[in-house]
C-alpha cells in the first residue's frame, strides 16, 4: 500500500516535469547557440530617453535601451546641431540598461528643444521638450513646499471628508447602503481614472517593449489578488485582534486610497517638476476637491464601528494620515526624481487597491442582506458617486 | 512550478532594476564650444575634437591627384589609363562610432581624384566587384556610349572600359548612374575629375574639396556634412599653408537632399573659376553658393599667418561637420608638425 502510494507521487511529479522539460528543450533549440531557426528580419535597435532635465548649463538625459539588441550611444545633439557631450557610465548599453547624457548647453528658458542621440549604426533619435525649464533641487525649502502641497491635497480633504461620519453614523441602514454604495462608485471612478493615467503615462514615456496596457492590467490585478488576500486575512483576524471587522475594511479602504493618492502626488510633482506652475495650482484646487469625496468612503464603514468617541478621533486621524500623507511622498518623487516607469507601476498599484476595496463594500452590503445590489439605494448611491466624481474631476 | 516563477521573477527583477555598467572611476575632461571644461565619470562622446581612427584619411586625399599610366599615340596624344573598382559592401566609422555601409570607387568616398590635361585621352578600366550594378558617368563632352547612364556593368566583376578626350578645361564630377540614381550617389559613389588647360595653371598649393553628406539613417535628410566625408576633419587637423603662396582649391558639390551648399572663407577673399572653365575669374568673394554638382575652382593667398576657419554659412551644415581651419604659417619650409586642436 505504501509503495504504490509512493510510486503514484513519483508519478505525479514526473508527469508535472516532463512538459516543463520539453518547453526547456524547445527554448534551448529556438534560441540556443548555432539555432538560426528563427533568424529572420533584422533586430532594430531602439533607445528611449526617458528623462531630460535642464541644469546649469547643461542638459541631462536619461536614456534606455528598450530595443532587442545592444546598443551604442555614440552622438548628441541639440536641435539637430551636434554638440560634444559626456555619457555616464560608459557608450554601451545593454538592453535595458540606462545611462546618463550630459550635454553642455547653454540653454534658455522656456523655449522648446529638441533632444538627439546616435547609435552606432546611425540611426538617430529623437525628442521634443515643449519648453525648458530648471530641474528641481531638493532643497529644505522646496522638500517643505512640497510637503505642504501633499499635506493640502492629500490629508485636509481626506480629513474633511471623515468628518461626515457622525452624520453617516446617525442614518438608517437603508441610507447607510447608499453611502456604502456611493463610495463604492466614487473608488471605481477614481480606480479607471488611475487606468487611464497610467495607460497615458505609458504612452507618452514609456518604448513599446515595455507592453504599456499588459504593464498596467498585470500590475493592477496583481496588486488587486494581493491586497485581497492580505485583506481577507485582516478581516478574518479582526476578531483576534484588537480591530473590529468595519475597522479593518475602513484600513482597508485607507490603504487603497493611500496607494491612489501616491500617484496623484507623483502627478503633481512631475508637474511642478515640468515648470508648468499655474497647471499645478489648478491641479492642486481641483484634487482637493475630488479627494474630499475620498473622506466619505472611509467614513462609510467606520460608521458601524462601535468604539468610544475618543478612541475614533484616533483612529480616524490615522486612517486620515494612512490614507492622505502618501501624496506627500509621491509629490517628492514626482518633483525630484521622476520616472516614467515606477508611475505607471505606482498608478497601476493604487487602481487594483481601488478595485479590492469596492470587492469588498460590495461584500458588505450583500452580507447586510442586499443579496443582488439591486436595491434603489445601491443603484442611485454607485451613480451618484460616480457622478460626483466625474463633475469634480471636471475641475483638475 | 517554482523554477517557472524564480525564473518570471529573476526576468522581472532584470526588467524593473536596470543594471548599471562598472562605473569607471578614472575622471575625464572635455572642452566645449564655448570653452567650459567638463569632467565625467563615464566616457566622451566627441565627434568635433576627438580625433577619430577613421579608414579613410582626408589629408591624404586632399592633395592627391592621379595622373593615371602614360602612353602616347603614334601622333603624339597622351593616353593615361586608370583601373577602377566599385564595391559596394564597406562598413566605414565616418565619424567616431558611426557606422555606415559606403559604396566605394577604388575602396574611399570620395573615389580617387582623375586628371588630365586637355586633349589626353582618359582610358578607364571599369571593374564592378559590388553585389548591384554601377557605373562611372563622367560630367563633361564625350560620345554617348561612354556617358555611363543605359550600359549598367553587372556585379560580381562585370568590365566596362570608358575612352575619351578629356575635356572641356574644368573641374567635373564623375559618379555612378544606375537607378536608384540617389541611393548610388549618397552611399559614396562619386569622384573628381580635373581637366588642366594645355597651357598649364600657376604654380599653387592645390586641393581637392569634395562637400558631401551622410545620411546614416535613410531619412532622406543628411545627419553629417563634410568637407572629404570626414565631418570636422580639418578642424581638428588644420590643413597647414604658408602666407603669400598661391592656394587653389577644386570644390565640388555633392550634397544631396538640400538643395544648395556654399563655402565661406574668412579673413579673406578668393578668385572663384565656376566649373572651372574660364581662365578669367567671375567673382572675387568669400562666399560661393553650390546647387547639386555644381563646383568650380578658387585662388587665394594669406597675407597674415593665423587660424582660419572654412565652412558653409548654411550654419547647420557646419554644425554638422563640414567645417574646417587654414593654419596659415609664416615660414614657408619649416616642417610644423601636426597641431593638437583643442585638447
Amino acid at each position: 500500500m505504501e509503495t504504490n502510494h509512493k510510486s503514484s507521487k513519483g508519478k505525479m511529479i514526473a508527469s508535472g516535469i516532463i512538459p516543463l522539460i520539453f518547453l526547456i528543450i524547445l527554448t534551448a533549440y529556438v534560441f540556443g547557440p548555432g539555432s538560426d531557426l528563427l533568424d529572420l528580419g533584422v533586430p532594430l535597435p531602439e533607445i528611449s530617453m526617458e528623462l531630460i532635465d535642464f541644469v546649469d548649463s547643461e542638459i541631462q538625459v536619461t536614456v534606455r535601451n528598450t530595443g532587442p539588441i545592444p546598443v551604442e550611444v555614440v552622438m548628441a545633439d541639440v536641435n539637430d546641431r551636434i554638440q560634444p557631450s559626456a555619457i555616464e557610465p560608459d557608450r554601451f548599453l545593454e538592453r535595458f540598461e540606462t545611462a546618463l547624457v550630459r550635454i553642455p548647453f547653454e540653454w534658455n528658458e522656456s523655449e522648446p528643444y529638441l533632444i538627439g542621440l546616435t547609435i552606432e549604426d546611425g540611426t538617430r533619435f529623437e525628442k521634443e521638450i515643449e519648453a525648458a525649464a530648471p530641474a528641481l533641487k531638493p532643497d529644505l525649502e522646496l522638500i517643505g513646499l512640497f510637503a505642504i502641497i501633499g499635506t493640502y491635497v492629500g490629508i485636509i480633504p481626506v480629513m474633511i471628508g471623515l468628518l461626515w461620519l457622525p452624520f453617516i453614523r446617525k442614518i438608517s441602514k437603508r441610507k447607510y447602503h447608499f453611502f456604502l454604495a456611493l463610495t463604492a462608485g466614487l473608488l471605481l471612478f477614481l480606480g479607471i481614472d488611475a487606468i487611464e493615467e497610467a495607460i497615458e503615462v505609458s504612452n507618452e514615456n514609456l518604448s513599446d517593449s515595455f507592453n504599456g496596457i499588459l504593464l498596467v492590467v498585470t500590475v493592477t490585478v496583481l496588486s488587486f489578488l494581493g491586497l485581497y488576500y492580505a485583506g481577507q486575512k485582516l478581516i478574518d483576524n479582526a476578531q483576534l485582534s484588537r480591530l473590529s471587522k468595519p475597522l479593518a475594511i475602513a484600513l482597508m479602504i485607507a490603504i487603497g486610497i493611500g496607494l491612489h493618492n501616491f500617484g496623484e502626488g507623483l502627478a503633481i510633482g512631475a508637474a511642478v517638476g515640468l515648470g508648468s506652475i499655474a497647471f499645478s495650482t489648478f491641479l492642486i484646487v481641483g484634487f482637493a476637491l475630488h479627494n474630499t469625496t475620498e473622506g466619505i468612503a472611509i467614513a462609510g464603514p467606520l460608521s458601524k464601528d462601535n468604539a468610544s468617541t475618543r478612541s475614533l478621533i484616533v483612529k480616524l486621524i490615522s486612517l486620515g494620515l494612512i490614507a492622505g500623507s502618501p501624496a506627500i511622498f509621491g509629490a517628492w518623487i514626482g518633483g525630484f526624481s521622476y520616472s516614467p516607469f515606477s508611475s505607471v507601476v505606482f498608478l497601476a498599484i493604487g487602481a487594483g487597491a481601488i478595485f479590492q476595496v469596492i470587492v469588498v463594500l460590495f461584500r458588505m452590503i450583500r452580507e447586510e442582506g442586499d443579496k443582488n445590489l439591486s436595491s434603489a439605494s445601491v443603484v442611485s448611491g454607485i451613480s451618484i458617486g460616480m457622478l460626483v466624481m466625474y463633475l469634480t474631476s471636471i475641475l483638475v | 512550478m517554482i523554477l517557472l516563477l524564480s525564473l518570471t521573477i529573476g526576468l522581472s527583477a532584470i526588467v524593473v532594476f536596470p543594471t548599471f555598467s562598472e562605473a569607471q572611476s578614472e575622471q575625464k575632461t572635455f572642452v566645449t564650444h564655448s570653452g567650459a571644461v567638463i569632467r565625467t565619470t563615464g566616457e566622451v562622446i566627441d565627434p568635433l575634437y576627438t580625433v577619430s581612427t577613421v579608414d579613410f584619411d582626408p589629408m591624404e586625399y586632399l592633395r592627391e591627384f592621379n595622373y593615371g599610366d602614360i602612353s602616347e599615340l603614334s601622333d603624339g596624344t597622351t593616353v593615361r589609363e586608370f583601373t577602377i573598382i566599385a564595391e559596394d559592401d564597406k562598413m566605414m566609422e565616418v565619424s567616431p562610432g558611426v557606422f555606415y555601409n559606403v559604396w566605394t570607387y577604388n575602396g574611399t568616398v570620395p573615389g580617387p581624384t582623375i586628371r588630365a590635361t586637355e586633349g589626353d585621352i582618359v582610358k578607364i578600366n571599369f571593374i564592378n566587384n559590388g553585389s548591384k550594378e554601377h557605373t562611372i558617368h563622367f560630367h563633361g563632352i564625350h560620345p554617348s556610349e561612354m556617358d555611363g547612364v543605359f550600359e549598367a556593368i553587372g556585379p560580381g566583376g562585370g568590365k566596362f572600359v570608358y575612352e575619351f578626350e578629356a575635356g572641356p578645361v574644368g573641374v567635373h564630377p564623375y559618379h555612378c548612374h544606375v537607378m536608384p540614381l540617389e541611393e548610388h550617389i549618397i552611399h559614396g559613389l562619386y569622384g573628381v575629375f580635373i581637366v588642366d588647360p594645355k597651357e598649364g595653371r600657376a604654380p599653387a598649393d592645390e586641393m581637392v574639396m569634395v562637400l558631401n553628406g551622410l545620411d546614416t539613417d535613410f531619412d532622406t535628410e543628411n545627419n553629417f556634412y563634410a568637407a572629404n566625408t570626414i565631418p570636422f576633419y580639418y578642424q581638428h587637423h588644420p590643413i597647414q599653408i604658408d602666407t603669400h603662396e598661391l592656394i587653389r582649391i577644386y570644390v565640388v558639390n555633392m550634397v544631396e537632399f538640400d538643395p544648395i551648399n556654399n563655402f565661406h572663407l574668412h579673413g579673406n577673399l578668393y578668385k572663384y573659376y565656376p566649373t572651372g572653365t574660364d581662365l578669367v575669374p567671375s567673382f572675387y568673394t568669400d562666399m560661393i553658393t553650390l546647387s547639386q554638382t555644381e563646383r568650380g575652382i578658387m585662388e587665394f593667398e594669406y597675407s597674415y599667418p593665423g587660424k582660419y576657419l572654412f565652412h558653409a554659412h548654411k550654419v547647420e551644415f557646419s554644425e554638422k561637420g563640414w567645417v574646417g581651419i587654414f593654419l596659415v604659417t609664416d615660414n614657408e619650409k619649416q616642417d610644423v608638425g601636426e597641431v593638437d586642436y583643442g585638447n
